[in-house]
């Protein structure tokens, strides 16, 4: 009777909150969405596939290292492997190198100075960001590019001067392009950790004498160690699966990077040495971002965490305001006005890059005939062009949307449950994604759901492989936010509903999701804006029917109209950074709350 | 109103860790004003936190009034939503979205009360703590009293049974702190509610609660009155814990060479006792400062402090850090002899162990030994 009593006792305290219970049912959906897909391309590279079976000597289905030998050892293992690999390190280190160059004078200056113009400049310099990588490589290529492509011709072009190829494409492009672009990580990361910074721990090494220099350097700096680390790290994993840049700027010379290097095998059906170079690709990602992992343990136990009397000091530039207002401006010059501007310009004129007021044309936005064989119309007066756009924003909307809130009560389940095995494996899980490049992630959907699987039919084809392909791919960033930001809350203000009665449901709708907006909108709207402008993992899911603007961007660039792509790059430009604008204003929070290490 | 009991509770948080609270048991009578009271760590926060559900015990039945609410044997565990309790936290764990009005009308719309009667008592409570004006601002543009006051007033306008308060006294200045626990006492006596209080701080438990229960390392020490607590601690530890400036202690040895030692076996000689002694406690306030030549016991003043009132006197007594505290100026100077006397009947004796011995004076000689 007594052990009953008691086994009734344990049952009654686990239901008093489903929390646990809630934790295994996203234990089970991300095994589905991003657990078992992942499983599906690791066994693909060490299983002989259908078209290999006579070259591998072996029957279908049979473990082997046929994949292995053929991606690092045999004769073309140096092109597929060894060189874009090797290209692809060099791209990543410099474009780290010169985004902490540029970022971390910007983040100081945007956080702990009188620069002038500080809040316009702090959603100026976060455009880049906010716009596709591979928008910029169009830009260049608008600029830069030379008859090695063909085409219409760039504005160097149209100026007399023929582009040298190593300006024009290849390793230099890309990495300025991914080192401007990535750049707003280090400034939003650093400068939200200098924000934090406790003054006090300045005034107290000012007290026994110290100058400022040294304070910078003994106390300021390895207290800022962790946010330059994970900026640096956030920014190599992205390099690494960066794949849209690449191939704009690199494929025409034949410069090739892991990523592009894997599309091929992707788009040739070489599933099994697809499914190896993509592993290689998420093990190299997850070795750095254990490395940083590390480093970040080692960082963190010097960290202290701003206190309540944490202040933020300005300091005054003085006459330095000028130069330094210079900086800024010139920085967003360069990673954001001049790129965009010629993109614009480019459908608004005939010829590129002749100022004349005849060569100005509206004709590529709303024209009736301008005079192509497919696309006779202005972009705007296209139905496709629409229909695209609709169907954008509702797949990415309800993939955002979804992985916002998921990310939510994983961040809830994490920081509530008494199971830390259920809370471990969520927070591992949810990360996955951020290990895997998307284009081979969008190569693991497909071996998932080509066909039936489980409870779901064959998904491809639908946009329903889509919306799970996205949410499950920026699930990284929409559980950072809710788990950053449930830690952050505690348990007090929940305790506190609970003992007023408010029961399970209550507490979540009246009291931890109202608390957590502003997390909640990272994790909506980084993963919107991610998604918008996400090209890989659609490139390779995406049918006629199912297109969305990045595609159909990408499909007008092989059609060589590149005023209408240029034009649609910009819609997606607008999308993002309207979208990021508005949702800001309505809910007064800011796109850099849930990011980062807060 | 409610009693409540507390029986054989238990808690572990892990198989291998010391349990946070073990074998408790405390009952608490009907509007009675209760203080946990111990160091940090002692468990007594875990106590209100299984009173009020937030915490379940791995052992143990509570029961308030006549209702069960948690026992681990007969399988009942009724989850803190529904034990109607007022809760009031350190922080105040205000709703930071919510305006102060909005905080307070949380738990009333959950009960279902209607618009009208809602605003009223939002209304009445405000108006009680005085903080009618800021019904419609946010807890961020609050200073710390004020949100203590809105913390209460959240609580309060539920008219709880039982009122469960963890340190709320411990985030605010000295003169809000006097303020509040004046506003506590008078919500006490008007509203009859059972009350349990948390606090690490002995001057509060001293001056607020009915009764005090004193807990260290999970365990229940002495369960009395504040006078009880201070006149006659149960043990070493109620007595070192209990007192604004630390009791004084001796230890006793068998071999009398130690001077300090042996006056005091000397005063112990007039007294019967049922068990051995281990070791005296003398309070301070009972040390009397007396010429030199009039006791056995000299001592050199060290430091005078004086604290507004009163003086404390620190003395040396053969190398032994010895205080005393005088209602006068104690008209010595440091660095002078003086004498120590010591009433008997103020002599805390322990055994070995710590605990407390009964002791019955012989003859009554007063001060001198």
């Amino acid at each position: 009777m007594q052990g009953l009593g008691r086994s009734l006792y344990h049952l009654r305290v686990r239901n008093q909150d489903p929390t646990t219970l809630i934790g295994i049912v996203l234990v089970v959906l991300f095994g589905y969405l991003i657990a078992a897909p992942i499983f599906l391309l690791v066994t693909d590279a060490f299983v002989v596939q259908f078209a290999d079976q006579g070259r591998a000597g072996q029957p279908m289905g049979e473990l082997t290292w046929y994949y292995v030998e053929r991606v690092f050892f045999s004769r073309i293992s140096m092109d597929v492997f060894w060189r874009p690999l090797m290209h692809t390190a060099l791209i990543s280190v410099s474009a780290i190198a010169i985004a902490l160059t540029v970022g971390v004078p910007l983040g100081w200056l945007m956080s702990r100075t009188d620069l002038p113009a500080k809040k316009w400049f702090s959603t100026a310099l976060i455009v880049p960001y906010m716009l596709p990588s591979w928008t910029f490589a169009l830009a260049w290529l608008t600029l830069f590019k030379n008859r090695t492509t063909g085409g219409s011709a760039s504005w160097m072009e149209s100026l007399g001067v023929t582009p040298p190829d190593w300006l024009a494409y290849g390793f230099l492009p890309i990495t300025l392009i991914l080192a401007l672009h990535y750049t707003p990580f280090v400034i939003l990361l650093f400068g939200n950790a200098l924000r934090q910074f406790d003054s006090s721990l300045e005034d107290a090494a000012r007290s026994i004498g110290a100058k400022r220099g040294t304070i910078a350097r003994k106390i300021i700096l390895p207290l800022m160690l962790p946010s330059l680390v994970s900026a640096s790290t956030l920014i190599f994993a992205k390099c690494l699966g960066d794949f849209g840049v690449a191939y704009i700027l690199g494929v025409p010379v034949g410069f090739d990077v892991l990523a592009t290097s894997l599309f091929r095998a992707i788009s040739t059906s070489q599933t099994g040495m697809s499914a190896l170079l993509a592993l290689t690709i998420v093990i190299l990602g997850s070795v750095s971002i254990f490395i940083d992992m590390y480093l970040l343990r080692q960082a963190r136990r010097f960290v202290v965490i701003g206190s309540k009397g944490s202040m933020n000091r300005t300091t005054a530039l003085r006459g330095w305001r000028l130069p330094a207002f210079g900086f800024a401006m010139s920085i967003f010059l360069i990673s954001a006005f001049i790129p965009l501007m010629a993109l614009l310009l480019t459908t608004v004129m005939k010829v590129p890059g002749v100022f004349a007021l005849s060569n100005f044309t509206l004709d590529y936005w709303i024209g009736t005939d301008v005079g192509t064989t497919a696309l006779k119309q202005g972009i705007l007066l296209t139905p496709e062009f629409w229909e695209v756009t609709w169907n954008t924003l509702w797949i990415v909307g309800s993939a955002a949307l979804g992985a916002g809130f998921l990310g939510l009560l994983v961040g809830y389940v994490v920081a509530r449950t008494e199971a830390k095995s259920v809370a471990t494996f969520l927070r591992q899980v949810t990360f996955l994604p951020y290990l895997v490049p998307g284009i081979a992630f969008a190569a693991a959907y497909l071996s998932m759901f080509a066909m039936p699987r489980g409870p779901l039919p064959a998904l491809y084809g639908t946009p329903i492989i889509l919306v799970l392909a996205i949410l499950a791919d920026q699930m990284p960033f929409a559980s950072r936010a809710g788990i950053s930001g449930m830690m952050q809350l505690g348990r007090d203000p929940e305790d506190a509903a609970r003992s007023v009665g408010a029961g399970f449901i209550r507490r979540l709708t009246s009291v931890v999701v109202p608390i957590q907006k502003g997390a909640l909108v990272s994790g909506v709207m980084l993963p919107f804006i991610s998604g918008i402008k996400g090209l890989s993992l659609v490139v390779v899911l995406a049918v006629p029917g199912t297109e969305v603007l990045t595609t159909y961007a990408l499909r007008l660039v092989d059609y060589g109209y590149s005023q209408a792509s240029n034009a649609v790059v910009l819609m997606i430009c607008v999308i993002a950074f309207g979208g990021t604008m508005l949702v800001q204003r309505l809910t007064k929070s800011n796109l850099s709350d849930g990011l980062g290490n807060k | 109103m409610s009693s409540i009991s507390i029986r054989d509770v238990r808690k572990t948080y892990s198989k291998s860790a010391a349990p946070a609270v073990d074998r408790l048991n405390i009952e608490i009578p009907k509007s009675d004003f209760l203080c946990l009271l111990g160091p940090s760590g002692c468990g007594k926060t875990t106590t209100l936190r299984m009173i009020a559900g937030l915490e379940h015990p791995t052992e143990g039945k509570i029961v308030v009034g006549d209702r069960t609410v948690v026992s681990v044997d007969e399988g009942i565990y009724v989850p803190a939503e529904d034990r109607d309790m007022g809760l009031v936290f350190q922080n105040y764990a205000l709703w930071p979205h919510m305006t102060v009005a909005e905080n307070v009308e949380f738990g009333l719309k959950l009960r279902k009360v209607p618009k009208p009667e809602r605003d009223r008592i939002i209304n009445d409570t405000l108006e009680k703590l005085a903080i009618a004006r800021y019904r419609d601002r946010l807890p961020s543009q609050l200073s710390g009293g004020q949100q203590q006051r809105v913390a209460l007033a959240r609580m309060l306008a539920l008219k709880p049974d039982v009122i469960l308060l963890d340190e709320p006294l411990s985030n605010l200045d000295a003169k809000l702190r006097l303020e509040m626990r004046a506003e506590l006492k008078r919500i006490h006596a008007e509203m009859g509610a059972t009350i349990v209080f948390v606090t690490h701080d002995q001057w509060e438990a001293m001056t607020l609660a009915t009764t005090i229960a004193v807990m260290s390392e999970g365990e229940l020490q002495q369960l009395g009155t504040p006078d009880d607590i201070y006149e006659r601690p149960a043990n070493r530890f109620v007595a070192e814990f209990v007192g604004n400036l630390p009791i004084n202690i001796v230890e006793l040895q068998d071999n009398s060479t130690n001077p300090l030692s042996a006056w005091v076996h000397g005063m112990l000689a007039d007294i019967r006792l049922t068990a051995t002694a281990g070791s005296v406690g003398i309070r301070p306030e009972h040390v009397r400062l007396v010429p030199v030549e009039a006791s056995p016991r000299p001592a050199t003043v060290i430091d005078i402090v004086p604290t507004g009132g009163s003086w404390i006197v620190e003395l040396s007594a053969d190398g032994e850090k010895f205080f005393a505290i005088t209602p006068e100026p104690p008209g010595v100077a440091p660095g002078e002899q003086v004498g120590l006397s010591v009433p008997h009947e103020s002599l805390h004796i322990f055994d070995a162990a710590g605990s407390r011995i009964e002791a019955v004076i012989q003859q009554t000689t007063g001060g001198k030994s």
